[in-house]
């Protein structure tokens, strides 16, 4: 017995001296930074007396943010958050129109904000902007982050459209922004400082540590611009924001709470607890339970995002069959894509889609229809082609290939079923399959790390995907000759070997057309014949489906920033 | 004594340096962490070229392991793309200390995983105290009255609760006393997290965040462990001089507690210890369904997104604690049985 | 406390051999005989329930039978609740669950018994080669082993699983056409799990290596070879045995976690373990999707360690069990 409790006191102490290393190295930099910030964000507070918060809104994110420092991140969630603490020059509202935030007014060729050969734009900001420390903003601010975005010093996540578009950004005076691009440059709203950097919290630490990819700031913003500030961020639990007293439009709320939540069966069980008011990225057959109690709806909003099939028409690595467009034909007209969305997702929610634009508003397609399901024709155009089924085991074959079809797409679990009813939908025309799936990492891998969609080793590629730009409809890149990815152009984003020279033409075209219904005209051309190349095939509008709890009110999702309304959310018991 | 430890710690350094080879070309089977850095959108061309070359991922797999061990400070790196390094590198290796950024989040791993460590260590040390304190008593009790009917209900239970996968345990609790039992306007547990923002980090609130969790995992192993003693015990009471005591007429009781426990503890002990570093590992699943945000959680997350310096960083401080415990277990072990002599 | 009956008998010395003692053993330890019965009762299940399955499948407007009905998907008819026409209900694309629960365990079992025979091969062969030889190759192998055993079990299955992946071929067992993806899933599971075998098998002919007969046996001239499989391996028998078994219910039980995580197997083939992946988000409303795979890997696995521990008070009724 002495023993035994020798050895507990042993295991007892070791224990306690596990957790006290645990517990004092890393909490002392996390206790520290707030202590040295909070001063200068409490102090105003102090003085002014009035703007009543009330509330506390909880938000689940199935991901955390991986960097509160937008230089270094292009994630969705990241992105989410910056209406709270570092919000845009100008917003986009839930029906897609810019509403001023920074500015004073939007940029347009009336106001003389847009020059005439739109080669440069001016900023004009509002006077009364200041950062969440009393700090006041300027022009200054947009220099400074376009400085750190082109140096070299630092690693940046991405410098579109900087590195390609923009010769200077220069502060005329403190509210007097002008950005000269090198030509016209049609996606300019929508890519343009949609975020700033605090030239007087990080230009020190750039000229101490000769870059800032290693600031405190970047992950822990506490110091601001927009109707919250981060209070604390404590990882893989939550991020808190408290009201900024001083934003130019106070908030309702006091507290914003976002709780990382990544299992979608736990975020489902907290809304319909009622422990969230806001939920992210639900799928459609998680509305009806959720919705069941009555107190929490679902609100999709259109991101750009579309579910298609993208099709491998490069002669290297596809199926022979592939590159017979009436094949191509034959594949849309074997799936009855109608059945599937409106069995497995919502035919309300997730219409069958037509093109890569069609949840890009106002450049969607107006007269093309979805590729209809008819089998009896796809088997025709099969027969056609010359692949028929003369061995009786059901594939189709042609000079002693069979037609079978390497079918790749991640491991979400919506898409291997629809696999698995895409592979019996093909039984009845002879359309052979393999069905693989890839984790995402796998799946999205560069081509010299041997990526399978990267290096074209599928017919059928599925997956979800929208231009860089969003809303700006810009997506050239996947689209023209000169991008296919290969062993010399590794990174080449057009990994379905398409290739048309009209595209390019009309690409190009449409990149410096800044008049919009030109500019419309161009993508309905670029539509129909990518639509008659049978290269994309549609198979659902992807929104973002968010569910609300009734007792928040104010919120107005928009898909460019779900959040841009923050300050107008109120909780009503 | 103080040789042997020597002896072992001066072992365990190759063993450790065979693992992170082993562990570094594994990691190569890991997707391309620049092309799922995009989200949902995958980055641009340009920018994934001068992603790479500035963090150093498009060097030979045994530059990116030296950086990673000794650092790339006696190196240059070519940062702004004319194909000529200039700029000396800032990394000192995991040798100096270093143990890289995450390339996802690019915070320090060390920080990082800093941050979940005591979360972990919170969540399974509770429940390895409630393991060992159940499975103790239980497996105990269970020895002294073998096939009895007490004996044959913890045994029945305990093969139930070893055969259950443990997600579907998971859910089940949280079904059953978060969603349902608030429906039915009962007292009930939240579901996920480690406290109620709203409310703060007190620790009733954490308290209350733990109670699903640590009885998931402590169902899920208390039946082995409690298996496990019953065994050793029973064992011990079969040898010959717990039966002379008895024969002599020793209480049981005191047969049982002077002679019986000591012995059948020597192999509990064994079995804690090569556990107890695993704790570090915290339980991925449980973690996961539960939003704890532990280390197994850190691992998933960044599992998926392929950020080797954190995989490593999480592997090569378990194999540590795993070197180390094996050491502290060998001279627990010296001073529980006198039999075994380290020399 | 006065002391068992049970252990009165085992004093008495009957004549028996040890098989016949084992079998005896084994036949008088209660669970291991309802053990038994389950397993014996899920094998018929597996093995015989498919001759009887037939249905309509609606969208390839014939009747099918056997693993084709289980392959039968019709969205019109997804997530029906038990009924006469589905005994278990219907899954989220309309398959019939009752006929996927009889072919997703004939690949949950073979998945089960292929990765333990992995680890008792490898398990046997590691152990058995470090303790007959001893120096270096000991020092190896314990080496690898060792290493491999610092690393949780999970963590290797997950990076096993990225590292096979989709790199295998289609193999055929029995006229099925497998994907690569369950051969990935034994050989993930088989080579992240032998190492404690590996240790009981070095450890067990470290102390019969020692022992008169071997030692007679390498003075009559036998072979390294004969004298480890013919003479040492078998002697080790019992741990094997019991590892083995308790191996097929660790491997299927490991299948769902691999499956839950999103790396089981692929494409339209079922197992238990992926028919609860996804499952879990109809925990409420429909419960028989998670209900009657996640009860039938909860049976056998059940059934397999009662079996698993009789053997072991059976063969060898001084082992430990570490899990």
């Amino acid at each position: 017995m002495k023993h035994l409790k020798s050895v507990l006191f042993l295991m007892i102490a070791f224990m306690l001296v596990l957790s006290a290393c645990g517990g004092t190295t890393p909490e002392a930099p996390a206790a520290e930074a707030p202590a040295a910030e909070a001063p200068a964000a409490e102090e105003p507070a102090a003085e002014a007396p009035a703007p009543t918060f009330s509330g506390t809104a909880t938000i689940t994110f199935t991901q955390e943010p991986d960097n509160l420092n937008p230089m270094y991140t292009s994630m969705s969630f990241s992105g989410y958050l910056r209406p709270f603490y570092l919000v845009p020059s100008w917003s986009f509202d839930e029906t897609g129109n810019p509403v001023p935030v920074l500015v004073a007014e939007i940029p347009t060729a009336e106001n003389g904000g847009l020059s005439a050969d739109g080669q440069s734009v001016t900023f004009k900001l509002r006077d009364d902007v200041t950062w969440s420390d009393g700090e006041p903003l300027t022009a200054d601010d947009y220099v400074f982050t376009y400085e750190m975005i082109m140096s070299d010093k630092n690693v940046p996540q991405s410098r579109y459209p900087y590195e390609e578009y923009v010769t200077s950004v220069v502060a005329e005076d403190p509210t007097t922004v002008v950005i000269t691009f090198n030509k016209p440059f049609a996606a300019w709203s929508t890519s343009l400082f949609y975020w700033l950097l605090p030239k007087h919290i990080l230009q020190p630490v750039f000229e101490a540590d000769g870059t800032i990819d290693n600031a405190e700031w970047n992950r822990n913003p506490t110091v601001g611009v927009g109707p919250f500030v981060l209070s604390e961020w404590e990882t893989g639990s939550h991020l808190a924001f408290v009201a900024n007293p001083n934003w130019i439009n106070p908030p309702k709320l006091e507290q914003v709470f976002v709780r990382i939540v990544p299992d979608d069966a736990a975020q489902e069980a907290a809304i319909i607890a009622g422990d969230t008011d806001i939920g992210v990225f639900l799928s459609a057959d998680q509305i009806e339970k959720v919705e069941e109690g009555g107190t929490v709806k679902v609100i999709a909003v259109d991101s750009g995002y579309n579910e298609a099939w993208f099709l491998n028409v490069n002669p290297d690595t596809t199926h022979p069959a592939m590159l017979d467009v009436n094949v191509r034909k034959a594949v849309a007209l074997a799936t009855d894509r109608f059945t599937i969305v409106k069995d497995l997702l919502s035919e309300d929610i997730n219409p069958v889609n037509v093109t890569f634009w069609d949840a890009t508003p106002p450049y969607q397609t107006d007269t093309l229809e979805p590729y209809p399901y008819d089998p009896e024709q796809a088997k025709e155009l099969l027969d056609a082609a010359g692949w028929v089924d003369s061995n009786g085991d059901g594939v189709r074959e042609k000079d002693g290939i069979d037609l079978k079809l390497r079918y790749i797409t991640n491991t979400r679990e919506l898409r291997k079923n629809m696999q698995a009813v895409v592979e019996q939908q093909w039984k009845l025309v002879g359309i052979g399959v393999e069905l693989i799936n890839h984790s995402s990492d796998i799946f999205w891998n560069g081509y010299n790390d041997g990526g399978p969609q990267a290096q074209g080793l599928y017919e059928i590629a599925q997956y979800s995907s929208v231009q860089n730009s969003y809303p700006d409809p810009d997506a050239s890149s996947g689209w023209v000759c000169d991008q296919i990815a290969s062993a010399d152009n590794p990174d080449g984003a057009n990994t379905q070997g398409y290739c048309n020279p009209e595209i390019d033409k009309l690409m190009a075209e449409q990149a410096t057309t800044l008049d919009p219904g030109k500019r419309k005209e161009l993508y309905n051309q670029i539509q129909q014949i990518i639509y008659d190349d049978y290269v994309y095939i549609g198979i659902w509008q992807d929104p973002d489906l968010w569910s609300l709890n009734n007792r928040l009110t104010g919120v107005k999702f928009s898909g460019v920033y779900p959040f841009w309304n923050v300050s107008e959310w109120e909780i009503v018991e | 004594m103080t040789n042997y430890i020597l002896r072992r710690l001066a072992q365990a350094i190759p063993q450790l340096f065979i693992i992170s080879i082993i562990l570094f070309v594994l990691m190569q089977a890991f997707g391309d962490p620049i092309a799922t850095l995009g989200g949902r959108i995958p980055p641009r061309p340009e920018d994934k070229e001068r992603l790479r070359r500035q963090m150093g991922l498009d060097q030979p797999v045994y530059m990116q392991y030296v950086t990673w061990l000794v650092g790339n400070d006696w190196n240059k790196i070519d940062m702004d793309g004319d194909g000529i390094s200039e700029t000396p590198g800032k990394r000192t290796g995991i040798l100096r200390g270093d143990w890289g950024n995450s390339l996802v989040t690019r915070q320090p791993v060390i920080k990082m995983i800093g941050e979940r460590l005591p979360n972990t260590l919170l969540l399974m040390l509770t429940v390895e105290v409630i393991i060992i304190i159940f499975s103790l008593t239980l497996g105990l009790v269970s020895a002294l009255r073998p096939y009895s009917v007490f004996d044959n209900v913890v045994t029945g239970l305990s093969f139930i609760g070893y055969s259950m996968p443990v997600f579907w345990l998971a859910l089940s609790l949280m079904y059953i006393f978060a969603v349902n039992f608030r429906r039915w306007g009962l007292p009930y547990l939240p579901t996920v997290g480690m406290y109620d923002p709203a409310v703060g980090k007190t620790p009733f609130e954490l308290f209350k965040h733990m109670i699903l969790p640590v009885t998931t995992l402590s169902i899920i192993s208390i039946a082995g462990y409690s298996r496990f003693v019953r065994s050793s015990v029973m064992e011990v009471l079969g040898e010959d001089y717990v039966r002379t005591a008895r024969a002599k007429g020793l209480r049981s009781m005191l047969v049982v507690g002077k002679h019986a426990l000591p012995n059948a503890a020597l192999p509990f002990i064994t079995l804690i210890g090569l556990d107890l570093p695993f704790l570090l590992a915290g339980a991925v699943v449980t973690e996961r369904i539960f939003a704890w945000p532990g280390m197994g959680r850190l691992f998933i997350d960044h599992t998926e997104r392929a950020d080797f310096p954190v995989l490593m960083g999480i592997l090569m401080l378990i194999a540590l604690a795993v070197v180390v415990f094996q050491i502290i277990t060998d001279i627990v072990y010296s001073f529980v049985d006198p039999r075994i002599r380290l020399e | 406390m006065t002391d068992s009956s049970t252990q009165i008998p085992q004093v008495n010395p009957p004549m028996l051999s040890p098989m016949a003692l084992a079998v005896r053993r084994f036949r008088k330890h209660t669970m291991a005989m309802v053990g038994l019965g389950i397993l014996v009762l899920l094998i018929f299940y597996v093995s015989f329930a498919g001759m009887l399955l037939r249905g309509y499948c609606v969208p390839l407007k014939q009747e099918l039978r056997g693993e084709a009905w289980a392959n039968c998907n019709d969205t019109g008819s997804k997530l029906l609740p038990p009924s006469s026409e589905h005994l278990f209900g219907t899954d989220v694309i309309g398959r019939d669950i009752l006929a996927r629960t009889v072919y997703g365990g004939q690949i949950s079992v073979l998945i089960g018994i292929s990765a333990a025979i992995v680890e008792v091969l490898l398990g046997a062969v590691i152990g058995s080669l470090a303790a007959y030889y001893g120096g270096w190759i000991d020092n190896i192998l314990m080496r690898i082993t060792e290493a491999m055993l610092t690393i949780p079990s999970l963590f290797l299955l997950i990076i096993g699983a990225r590292f096979f992946g989709n790199s295998l071929p289609s193999v055929y067992i029995l006229g099925r056409e497998l994907t690569g993806s369950v051969l990935a899933i034994v050989l993930i599971i088989g080579v992240t799990s032998w190492m404690y075998l590996a240790r009981i098998v070095r450890a067990n002919i470290l102390s019969l290596r020692e022992q008169d007969f071997i030692s007679a046996a390498r003075a009559l001239g036998a072979s390294d070879r004969r004298i480890i499989f013919v003479h040492l391996l078998p002697n080790t028998l019992a741990p094997l045995i019991v590892s083995a078994t308790l191996g097929v219910a660790a491997a299927i039980i490991s299948e769902a976690y691999v499956s839950f995580l999103g790396l089981g197997v692929q494409g339209a083939t079922a197992t238990w373990g992926n028919m609860l992946d996804g499952a879990y988000r109809y925990l409420e409303t429909a419960p028989w999707l998670w209900f009657f795979p996640g009860t039938l890997i909860l049976l056998t696995v059940l059934g397999i360690n009662f079996v698993g521990d009789g053997l072991r008070d059976a063969l060898d009724p001084r082992s430990g069990r570490r899990m």
